[in-house]
């Protein structure tokens, strides 16, 4: 049986789909297929591997005594020199994946290794380059009903045929004038493909929203901030996870001073899951609207938060924030991975985040309720703990940041003990498995500062590693319950890619520098590495073709992780920052996006790819050897 | 965090040398935009230029000028790092007075985010909330305190975003033509940026925006502006401390000649009323 507790519910998602939705057949089918097709290991449909975001791969050809072997199959340029935070799906015989902007996608076909069997390229607003925070990456593309799902970054979701690349339909689902882009990954569940939204840092007050696969009809969309009829909250019912009570009427307008809700921040750009068996989809909020805390009093609802919601009319079945009244950016859009938890000799349905404030937070996925918060930095100062009973953190008041202050030495930094970067789950283990920052800074909230003319008031942030600097990031396996780190491996800069692990016994990750490595699940051991062309900020996948296993990831340093790098920047507070915690990583890599693909055993190649070596015939009038007899061999 | 640990320790050992981390003998060498009028110009045209003369010879140096473009990529913060942080030169002209990316000297001048607009549609204008700016096409410099103050009232998304401090080659004058031709109402930017201009548009009214705190956190639009050094170059800042209290006199009379009007004087005290049209 599969080691999968959410892969059980299919049959019952399927008929509870059939009675509920019988209005959308063809859509509740269509969820069922992709659930049903994210249980073949062969494949890899969805971002996170399924829609519990495990990352996780029954596949185990590759494994722990012969991964020594793993060598290059095949690479492809992205054409693109920025941050790839994303990560490639297979179908079939097809691969498909998208690239930093300008938001290349990708179909490839793997029967014929290197054939592109469509590209697009759709001219974007340059504009958005220019507002776009952290990098101009992109998380990668959803596939369902024969479609290719594709956020670019400035603003606009696209529908295209799988088969061909012809445009089914788009819609604008932010506006770079504003400060709105989108850097992340879609998700499709039922007849719907979930959206969000980048921007925070413009005051953009965050959203999720819900297009019809078919059409791109807009079904619903959900703000992070508001009166209740627009977060789709029932006053009455949604329940405020911290209080295990119903969050009451007006819970986000109470959280804020005047009007500063409508600048509330809240981004959407993080990782989503779903829970068939609940039908409920969970995502998380970003950072208020402005940085300084002094001048945003209250919790500041719902940013900070993950949200659960019926993703079939958007309404919201509770909702937990992690960080109240952030003084700090710690986003909470980081992923929220859904297994079975077994505590106390229970076995409950959980929800575990490693979130941005270095708290790996573990939640009853029914309702929201609290099981542990445990930190999984080892340096972390800003709080001192999060209580259980209030759900809320003891923040520690010599940490956090206020007007006029320098406030120094504040653990995690502003990047997170985890950023975006998606950790995985291994089932056999029951261990989580991530990359993770090892960052702290200064910060300054109401600092002037001057951009070239004009002076303003900012905050000026200065990231650095700590103790000596010599360590930057950490790889870990983490047991969520215990807070215990079984093992880690420190890397000189913070582990910004997301980890796969495999049944194989094996967790791949890779790093800024550029080493993609695969390390024994059990010890932590690094079993094998490759140095690629360029720094690691994407994810990791596998999947089978012709019975032969591959593990491919998305080369190309960028992202937050290495701002200074990817944007050519070197005063040490410039990236909101970051760029002082990555000094020097230009000495050990360079830009560049390129898909690299690993195999085992000797490179065989498929016929369809060998050229022609018979004699060419003077007819022809040819003047050179005979490529041209490659072509036409699909 | 290392970095400036790295410098201090340089420092040191140099001061124990003598000669190291000091500047070069008998030349004041300013960090300058090239073409960025009018704050400065190769051809020495930008108040800027005008005050770094102003310094030069007080100190009996030789001026000496490094380029770099302030608004290419990276903007401000990596003209800095590529000039002043490297040692290529010594000293910027302007930065506001207190900031953390370099040490400020004390404040040479004082001035003010304005609203701009013609003198005919006598507009009632004498803060951000005043109630007919809801009525009007605002444009603003972006990423200023005016984009905040606009978002604050939730104005910033029916206003039109201009982005001279990031676009080389812009001059900004162009936010001038703009209200001149019609494009918007009201524009909303820093005084200095563009008072050199105002003579060639007389038909436009200049107005300061106040500082406040009608909306809870404190509001800032008048900044004091100071010369910037290295952080461990202690013994220019006295110097151009000493130059700045022995010579306010000349520099004012610079910033006069080339219309950067002052809201208060530079010790730190507004005094609305002096805002005035050049």
């Amino acid at each position: 049986m599969n080691a999968f507790p959410v892969r059980r519910f299919s049959v019952a998602l399927l008929s509870a789909a059939l009675l509920t939705f019988f209005s959308a057949v063809a859509g509740a089918q269509s969820a069922s297929s992709l659930q049903q097709m994210s249980q073949n290991p062969n494949d890899w449909v969805m971002p996170g591997a399924n829609y519990s975001v495990t990352r996780y791969s029954a596949l185990d050809q590759i494994n722990a005594s012969n991964v020594k072997n793993l060598h290059v199959a095949w690479t492809m340029s992205t054409g693109t020199l920025r941050g790839q935070e994303g990560q490639p799906l297979v179908v079939g015989n097809m691969m498909y994946f998208e690239s930093s902007y300008p938001n290349y996608v990708y179909a490839v076909d793997l029967n014929n290794v290197g054939k592109i069997v469509w590209k697009s390229n759709i001219s974007q607003d340059s504009f958005a380059e220019t507002v776009a925070c952290c990098d101009v990456v992109n998380r990668g593309v959803a596939y369902a009903d024969g479609m290719i799902f594709a956020n670019l970054l400035d603003g606009r979701i696209y529908a295209f045929d799988a088969r061909t690349g012809k445009v089914k339909w788009s819609a604008r689902n932010a506006d770079p004038k504003i400060g709105q882009t989108m850097t992340m990954a879609p998700l499709v569940i039922h007849d719907e493909v979930l959206t969000g939204v980048s921007g925070a840092e413009y005051g953009v007050r965050g959203y999720l929203t819900a297009y019809n696969i078919q059409t791109g009809k807009q079904m619903w969309r959900a703000y992070s901030e508001g009166p209740d009829s627009d977060l789709l909250f029932t006053p009455g019912k949604t329940i405020d996870a911290a209080t295990g009570k119903p969050v009451g009427a007006g819970s986000s307008l109470k959280s804020w001073k005047g009007d500063q809700w409508k600048l509330g921040g809240g981004t959407t750009w993080g990782w989503y899951s779903y829970d068939p068996k609940l039908n409920l989809v969970y995502y998380g909020t970003g950072n208020p609207g402005t940085w300084n805390p002094t001048a945003r009093p209250g919790d500041n609802k719902w940013s900070m938060s993950i949200i659960a919601r019926n993703p079939d009319t958007g309404q919201a079945a509770w909702a937990y924030q992690m960080t109240p009244h952030d003084g700090w950016d710690y986003d909470g859009v980081n992923e929220s991975i859904l297994t079975d938890t077994t505590i106390d000799g229970k076995t409950i349905p959980t929800l575990t985040h490693f979130d941005r404030n270095g708290y790996a937070y573990v939640l009853n996925r029914a309702n929201g309720h609290l099981l542990a918060a445990n930190s999984f930095i080892p340096n972390l100062n800003w709080a001192s703990k999060i209580d259980l009973k209030t759900g809320r953190p003891v923040v520690n008041p010599d940490k956090m940041t206020k007007e006029g202050v320098n406030v120094k030495g504040i653990c995690p930094g502003s990047q997170g003990g985890k950023d975006q970067q998606p950790a995985s789950y291994d089932p056999n283990t029951k261990l989580f498995y991530t990359g993770t920052n090892y960052i702290c800074e200064d910060y300054q909230a109401f600092a002037a500062k001057y951009k070239a003319g004009f002076p303003y008031v900012g905050a000026i942030v200065r990231m650095f590693r700590p103790d000596n600097g010599n360590i930057g990031g950490r790889f870990i396996a983490f047991d969520h319950v215990t807070g215990k780190t079984k093992w880690a491996i420190n890397d000189q800069y913070q582990d910004w890619s997301g980890a796969l692990t495999t049944k194989g016994s094996l967790a791949f990750y890779g790093t800024l520098t550029g080493w993609f490595r695969a390390v024994d699940i059990n010890s932590g051991k690094i079993l094998w590495q490759f140095k690629a062309p360029s720094g690691i900020v994407g994810n990791p996948i596998t999947y089978m073709h012709d019975g032969k296993q591959y593990v491919a990831i998305l080369t190309g340093v960028g992202g937050w992780g290495a701002i200074g790098l990817s944007n050519g920047l070197t005063k040490a507070t410039a990236g909101l920052g970051a760029v002082n915690a990555t000094a020097a990583l230009g000495d050990f890599t360079n830009l560049g996006g390129t898909l690299l693909v690993f195999s085992l055993g000797d490179n065989a190649i498929p016929d369809a790819n060998m050229p022609s070596q018979q004699p060419v015939t003077k007819a022809g009038n040819s003047t050179g050897p005979s490529a041209a007899a490659v072509a036409g061999a699909h | 965090m290392k970095y400036r640990w790295l410098l201090a320790s340089i420092t040191a050992m140099g001061l124990l040398a003598g000669t190291m981390g000091a500047r070069a003998e008998g030349t004041l060498r300013v960090c300058s935009d090239p073409a960025y009028l009018p704050y400065s110009n190769r051809a020495g045209e930008g108040f800027e230029n005008a005050a770094a003369k102003v310094v030069a010879d007080a100190l009996h140096d030789k001026l000496e000028y490094v380029w770099y473009d302030t608004r290419s990529k990276g903007g401000f913060e990596q003209f800095l790092a590529q000039t002043l942080d490297k040692n290529k030169c010594d000293v910027v002209m302007s930065l506001p007075y207190g900031s953390r990316e370099e040490q400020t000297t004390n404040p040479w001048y004082v001035s003010s985010y304005v609203f701009v607009f013609k003198k005919s549609k006598g507009y009632d204008i004498k803060s951000l909330d005043s109630p007919v700016l809801h009525k009007l096409k605002i444009g603003f410099e972006s990423e200023t305190p005016i984009e905040t103050g606009l978002q604050l009232r939730g104005m910033v998304t029916t206003a039109t975003p201009f982005d001279v401090a990031d676009t080389p080659g812009e001059s900004p004058r162009t936010v001038l033509q703009a209200v001149q031709d019609g494009k918007v109402d009201v524009m909303i930017t820093w005084q200095p940026s563009v008072g050199a201009f105002l003579k060639d548009y007389p038909d436009l009214e200049v107005v300061m925006v106040p500082n406040e705190r009608e909306m809870g956190p404190p509001e800032q639009y008048t900044f004091p502006m100071a010369m910037g050094v290295r952080e461990n170059d202690k013994a220019l800042l006295d110097q151009l401390n000493d130059v700045i209290k022995a010579h306010q006199d000349e520099l004012t009379k610079v910033l006069q000649q080339h219309g950067v009007r002052y809201s208060g004087s530079p010790s730190g005290n507004p005094s609305p009323g002096v805002t005035g049209t050049p």
